[in-house]
Protein backbone atom coordinates (compact mmCIF):
# COMPACT_ATOMS: atom_id res chain seq x y z
CA UNK A 1 0.00 0.00 0.00
CA UNK A 2 0.75 3.67 -0.25
CA UNK A 3 1.40 5.58 2.78
CA UNK A 4 0.74 9.26 2.40
CA UNK A 5 3.58 11.84 2.39
CA UNK A 6 2.87 15.86 2.34
CA UNK A 7 5.81 17.95 0.94
CA UNK A 8 4.90 22.06 1.32
CA UNK A 9 6.81 25.24 0.78
CA UNK A 10 3.69 27.38 1.37
CA UNK A 11 3.19 31.36 2.63
CA UNK A 12 0.38 29.82 4.35
CA UNK A 13 -0.29 28.99 8.13
CA UNK A 14 0.89 25.36 9.25
CA UNK A 15 -2.65 23.94 10.09
CA UNK A 16 -0.98 20.71 12.71
CA UNK A 17 -4.78 19.68 12.63
CA UNK A 18 -5.22 19.18 8.83
CA UNK A 19 -1.69 17.56 8.35
CA UNK A 20 -2.18 15.19 11.25
CA UNK A 21 -5.74 14.07 9.79
CA UNK A 22 -3.87 13.32 6.43
CA UNK A 23 -1.08 11.17 8.00
CA UNK A 24 -3.36 9.17 10.24
CA UNK A 25 -4.19 5.47 9.18
CA UNK A 26 -6.74 3.31 10.60
CA UNK A 27 -3.57 1.11 11.97
CA UNK A 28 -1.89 4.45 13.69
CA UNK A 29 -1.88 4.98 17.04
CA UNK A 30 1.04 7.36 17.81
CA UNK A 31 2.60 10.81 16.12
CA UNK A 32 5.75 11.93 16.52
CA UNK A 33 5.42 15.41 15.51
CA UNK A 34 8.29 18.41 15.57
CA UNK A 35 7.73 21.93 15.03
CA UNK A 36 9.95 25.22 15.10
CA UNK A 37 8.85 28.70 15.85
CA UNK A 38 10.57 32.10 15.45
CA UNK A 39 12.44 32.88 18.69
CA UNK A 40 11.99 36.13 19.53
CA UNK A 41 14.57 36.39 22.44
CA UNK A 42 17.70 34.26 22.17
CA UNK A 43 20.00 33.53 25.37
CA UNK A 44 22.28 30.96 24.16
CA UNK A 45 25.73 31.41 22.57
CA UNK A 46 24.65 35.09 21.52
CA UNK A 47 22.25 36.76 23.25
CA UNK A 48 19.93 38.88 20.86
CA UNK A 49 16.56 39.60 20.22
CA UNK A 50 14.70 39.28 16.69
CA UNK A 51 12.14 41.79 15.71
CA UNK A 52 11.39 38.53 12.25
CA UNK A 53 12.27 36.53 10.03
CA UNK A 54 12.26 36.84 6.61
CA UNK A 55 12.27 32.91 4.52
CA UNK A 56 12.93 32.07 0.85
CA UNK A 57 13.27 28.82 -1.25
CA UNK A 58 14.04 27.49 -4.03
CA UNK A 59 10.97 25.58 -4.15
CA UNK A 60 10.96 23.33 -6.89
CA UNK A 61 14.48 22.17 -5.63
CA UNK A 62 13.00 22.47 -2.07
CA UNK A 63 10.40 20.16 -2.60
CA UNK A 64 12.19 17.53 -4.16
CA UNK A 65 14.57 17.55 -1.44
CA UNK A 66 11.34 17.31 1.57
CA UNK A 67 10.79 13.99 -0.79
CA UNK A 68 14.27 13.05 -0.58
CA UNK A 69 14.51 13.24 3.07
CA UNK A 70 10.80 11.30 3.45
CA UNK A 71 12.15 8.77 1.52
CA UNK A 72 15.30 8.95 3.73
CA UNK A 73 13.17 8.44 6.40
CA UNK A 74 10.98 5.37 5.12
CA UNK A 75 14.37 3.55 4.53
CA UNK A 76 15.43 3.48 7.98
CA UNK A 77 12.37 3.66 9.60
CA UNK A 78 9.74 1.26 7.60
CA UNK A 79 7.59 0.94 10.38
CA UNK A 80 6.83 4.78 9.82
CA UNK A 81 3.53 5.22 8.28
CA UNK A 82 2.52 8.64 7.41
CA UNK A 83 4.89 11.56 6.96
CA UNK A 84 4.38 15.40 6.67
CA UNK A 85 7.26 18.34 5.73
CA UNK A 86 6.23 21.42 5.59
CA UNK A 87 8.00 24.85 5.42
CA UNK A 88 6.60 28.06 6.23
CA UNK A 89 8.36 31.00 4.19
CA UNK A 90 7.89 34.65 4.07
CA UNK A 91 7.91 37.19 6.63
CA UNK A 92 7.12 35.42 10.26
CA UNK A 93 7.12 36.73 13.40
CA UNK A 94 8.35 35.53 17.17
CA UNK A 95 5.98 32.68 18.29
CA UNK A 96 4.80 31.74 15.08
CA UNK A 97 5.32 28.04 13.82
CA UNK A 98 7.85 28.27 10.72
CA UNK A 99 8.71 24.29 10.16
CA UNK A 100 6.50 21.01 10.54
CA UNK A 101 7.88 17.37 10.48
CA UNK A 102 5.35 14.78 11.62
CA UNK A 103 5.67 10.91 11.44
CA UNK A 104 2.90 8.70 12.35
CA UNK A 105 3.30 4.86 13.02
CA UNK A 106 0.98 1.76 15.36
CA UNK A 107 2.97 2.18 18.23
CA UNK A 108 5.44 4.81 19.56
CA UNK A 109 8.52 2.13 20.76
CA UNK A 110 8.71 2.46 16.82
CA UNK A 111 11.45 4.37 16.36
CA UNK A 112 9.17 7.07 15.33
CA UNK A 113 10.28 9.90 17.83
CA UNK A 114 13.89 9.34 15.84
CA UNK A 115 12.25 9.57 12.35
CA UNK A 116 11.25 13.03 13.41
CA UNK A 117 14.04 14.20 14.40
CA UNK A 118 16.29 12.74 11.27
CA UNK A 119 13.63 14.72 9.25
CA UNK A 120 14.00 18.24 10.78
CA UNK A 121 18.10 17.59 10.72
CA UNK A 122 18.29 16.61 7.29
CA UNK A 123 15.89 19.20 6.07
CA UNK A 124 17.98 21.86 7.53
CA UNK A 125 21.18 19.98 6.20
CA UNK A 126 19.85 20.02 1.90
CA UNK A 127 16.37 21.60 1.73
CA UNK A 128 17.25 24.80 -0.32
CA UNK A 129 15.54 27.37 2.50
CA UNK A 130 16.95 30.71 3.98
CA UNK A 131 16.34 33.03 6.39
CA UNK A 132 17.42 36.48 6.87
CA UNK A 133 17.21 37.77 10.52
CA UNK A 134 15.72 41.18 11.17
CA UNK A 135 16.88 42.52 14.71
CA UNK A 136 16.15 46.09 16.45
CA UNK A 137 20.00 47.00 15.36
CA UNK A 138 20.21 45.61 11.46
CA UNK A 139 19.54 42.74 9.64
CA UNK A 140 21.79 39.65 8.18
CA UNK A 141 21.08 36.44 6.38
CA UNK A 142 21.59 33.09 8.71
CA UNK A 143 24.00 31.28 6.98
CA UNK A 144 24.36 27.04 7.46
CA UNK A 145 27.30 25.21 7.64
CA UNK A 146 26.18 21.82 5.69
CA UNK A 147 28.03 21.18 2.68
CA UNK A 148 26.08 18.75 0.46
CA UNK A 149 27.92 15.93 -1.07
CA UNK A 150 27.76 13.45 -4.36
CA UNK A 151 24.54 11.78 -4.54
CA UNK A 152 22.50 14.21 -1.48
CA UNK B 1 26.58 26.86 -27.65
CA UNK B 2 24.45 26.48 -24.61
CA UNK B 3 21.93 28.67 -23.41
CA UNK B 4 21.72 28.00 -19.64
CA UNK B 5 19.25 29.77 -16.74
CA UNK B 6 20.83 30.65 -13.63
CA UNK B 7 19.69 31.45 -10.60
CA UNK B 8 20.68 33.57 -6.85
CA UNK B 9 19.63 32.79 -3.67
CA UNK B 10 19.85 34.44 -0.62
CA UNK B 11 23.20 36.03 0.27
CA UNK B 12 24.37 35.17 -3.65
CA UNK B 13 21.56 37.08 -5.04
CA UNK B 14 21.73 40.38 -3.06
CA UNK B 15 25.73 39.97 -4.11
CA UNK B 16 24.77 39.34 -8.16
CA UNK B 17 22.28 42.02 -8.07
CA UNK B 18 19.57 39.86 -10.07
CA UNK B 19 17.43 37.08 -9.38
CA UNK B 20 18.04 35.28 -12.49
CA UNK B 21 20.01 35.82 -15.88
CA UNK B 22 20.46 34.07 -18.85
CA UNK B 23 23.62 33.53 -20.87
CA UNK B 24 24.99 31.35 -23.33
CA UNK B 25 28.06 28.86 -22.69
CA UNK B 26 30.73 27.01 -24.68
CA UNK B 27 29.52 23.28 -24.48
CA UNK B 28 31.41 21.27 -22.27
CA UNK B 29 31.88 23.81 -19.57
CA UNK B 30 31.63 22.34 -15.98
CA UNK B 31 30.12 24.08 -12.58
CA UNK B 32 33.73 25.42 -11.67
CA UNK B 33 34.33 26.79 -15.87
CA UNK B 34 30.74 28.97 -15.01
CA UNK B 35 31.96 29.98 -11.85
CA UNK B 36 34.59 31.81 -13.59
CA UNK B 37 32.42 33.23 -16.24
CA UNK B 38 30.25 34.55 -13.24
CA UNK B 39 32.76 36.39 -11.41
CA UNK B 40 34.19 37.91 -14.36
CA UNK B 41 30.35 39.29 -15.62
CA UNK B 42 29.23 40.36 -11.52
CA UNK B 43 31.60 42.28 -10.17
CA UNK B 44 30.50 41.58 -6.33
CA UNK B 45 31.11 37.93 -7.19
CA UNK B 46 34.77 36.72 -6.25
CA UNK B 47 36.10 33.35 -6.16
CA UNK B 48 36.11 33.46 -2.14
CA UNK B 49 32.03 33.82 -2.49
CA UNK B 50 31.98 31.33 -5.33
CA UNK B 51 34.09 28.53 -3.75
CA UNK B 52 32.12 28.69 -0.59
CA UNK B 53 28.27 28.25 -1.87
CA UNK B 54 26.38 25.67 -3.06
CA UNK B 55 25.61 25.10 -6.27
CA UNK B 56 22.29 22.65 -8.27
CA UNK B 57 22.38 21.70 -11.64
CA UNK B 58 18.23 20.76 -12.51
CA UNK B 59 17.37 20.71 -9.02
CA UNK B 60 20.13 18.32 -8.01
CA UNK B 61 23.42 19.08 -6.09
CA UNK B 62 26.41 19.28 -8.29
CA UNK B 63 29.85 20.13 -8.08
CA UNK B 64 32.89 22.19 -9.42
CA UNK B 65 33.76 19.24 -12.21
CA UNK B 66 30.53 18.33 -13.31
CA UNK B 67 29.24 18.95 -16.92
CA UNK B 68 26.82 21.73 -17.38
CA UNK B 69 23.63 19.66 -19.45
CA UNK B 70 22.08 21.57 -22.69
CA UNK B 71 19.27 23.88 -21.06
CA UNK B 72 20.15 23.49 -17.87
CA UNK B 73 18.78 25.93 -14.76
CA UNK B 74 22.04 26.09 -12.63
CA UNK B 75 21.46 27.72 -8.70
CA UNK B 76 23.63 28.91 -6.73
CA UNK B 77 23.18 29.85 -3.04
CA UNK B 78 24.76 29.20 0.40
CA UNK B 79 24.37 26.76 2.47
CA UNK B 80 20.70 26.20 3.22
CA UNK B 81 19.02 27.83 6.71
CA UNK B 82 15.77 26.62 6.88
CA UNK B 83 13.85 25.42 9.64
Amino acid sequence: MTFPLITSITEDEIDLNTLLDAITLTSTGAAAIFTGMVRGVTTRDDPHETTYLEYEAYKPMAEAKMKQVAEEIRARWPVVEGIAIVQRIGRLYPRTPTVLIACTAAHRDTGVFDAARYGIDRLKEIVPVWKKEIKPDGEEWVEGEYHPRPGE
Amino acid sequence: MNKIKILFFATLRDKAGVRSTEMEIPAGVAVQGLKGILIEQFPNLNSQIMDHCLASVNQEYRFDEDKIPTGAEIAFFPPVSGG
